[in-house]
């Protein structure tokens, strides 16, 4: 899992009340952590997808009622740029499917950007919220904005297509 | 699994997003042919910075702490400003109760250098810019950063 910079709840607040230099820095703690989650999911566009992240994080701002639930807040909106992102600019098809391997399985330290490269965007964002943010199926389906059973049968199909990378 | 492929902004992408959630902050960009790390030279040194500004005629720094800095900024017309905020070589975000300025420096894909730049009225203690003159004044830095340049 990701471990993001601590940001400290007042400096939230401060950027909510209008404090620009509170704001900046706010942008330089959440930068690496938003392009940690675009990168993956909007591959070669993750530049224009974190731009766009952090444009709507600094435009929805004021309306973020818990300063605490920051960056699980940028999180969902980081993904859902990315997705968004990464269909505008798709080139690739998704790769076929096939069989689940676990998240630690060693078949998995592939070439990941290869693989990433062959999934749908939706595809890569599950894998990113279940194996780099290590989140549950419930809150990895909250985020992805879709009901659990189908932010795991994506899951199940991204890892498999791992699996069949491998062995090709 | 490993080596998640990750996404870094220049400082022009970043300063977008910034400006974004500053309402009135229009951001005027232009490619110049110098090269970047001249440009960010230039730019780090505030009677350079405080010249091509248009309604300053000094800055002085009264405190630093790495990159976070107090700024002791004189208009034309004799007002002062004491602004807040970040700078550093292509990077500038500085605030006063009625002033923001702010500007950025990236290198861009295929030679020459991207400038961004915003600033003007702060609507007081608020994340806004009065929307006046925003981008005409931002086009005169750039036109006299441009010069000097080339000088």
């Amino acid at each position: 899992m990701t471990q993001p910079q601590m940001i400290e709840e007042r400096l939230v607040r401060a950027a909510q009340r209008g404090d620009t230099v509170a704001m900046n820095e706010l942008l330089d703690g959440l930068t690496p952590y938003v392009g940690k989650i675009c990168g993956p999911i909007a591959l070669g566009d993750g530049p224009d997808a974190a731009q766009e992240a952090l444009i709507a994080i600094f435009r929805g701002l004021h309306g973020l009622e818990n300063p605490a639930a920051l960056f699980g807040w940028a999180r969902a909106i980081a993904v859902r740029e990315a997705v968004r992102v990464a269909r505008r600019g798709q080139r690739q098809q998704p790769a076929e499917l096939a069989e689940l391997p676990a998240a630690d399985d060693p078949q998995l330290l592939v070439d990941v950007q290869d693989v990433l490269r062959r999934l749908s965007p939706e595809h890569r964002a599950v894998l990113v919220l279940r194996d780099l943010e290590g989140l549950d199926e419930q809150a990895a389906a909250a985020v992805l904005d879709v009901p659990p059973g189908t932010a795991k049968s994506r899951l199940h199909r991204a890892r498999a297509s791992f699996r069949k990378a491998w062995r090709s | 699994m490993t080596d998640w492929p990750e996404t870094e902004l220049t400082d022009v992408e970043r300063f977008r997003a910034l400006a974004a959630g500053v309402p009135g902050a229009a951001v005027t960009e232009r490619v110049l042919t110098a090269e970047p790390d001249q440009v960010k030279a230039m730019l780090a040194d505030l009677t350079i910075f405080a010249e091509i500004q248009a309604d300053l005629v000094s800055a002085t720094v009264l405190e630093r702490d790495g990159d976070r800095v107090v700024v002791l900024a004189k208009g034309r017309r004799g007002q002062r400003a004491r602004l807040t905020g970040q700078f550093r070589p292509g990077w500038c975000w500085l605030q006063s109760r009625f002033l923001i300025i702010g500007m950025a420096v990236a290198a861009e894909p295929g030679g020459g250098t991207r400038v961004a730049l915003t600033g003007g009225i702060r609507v007081p203690g608020r994340a806004a810019i009065v929307p006046i003159r925003v981008r005409q004044e931002s086009a005169k830095t750039l036109q006299r950063l441009e010069r000097l340049l080339r000088a």
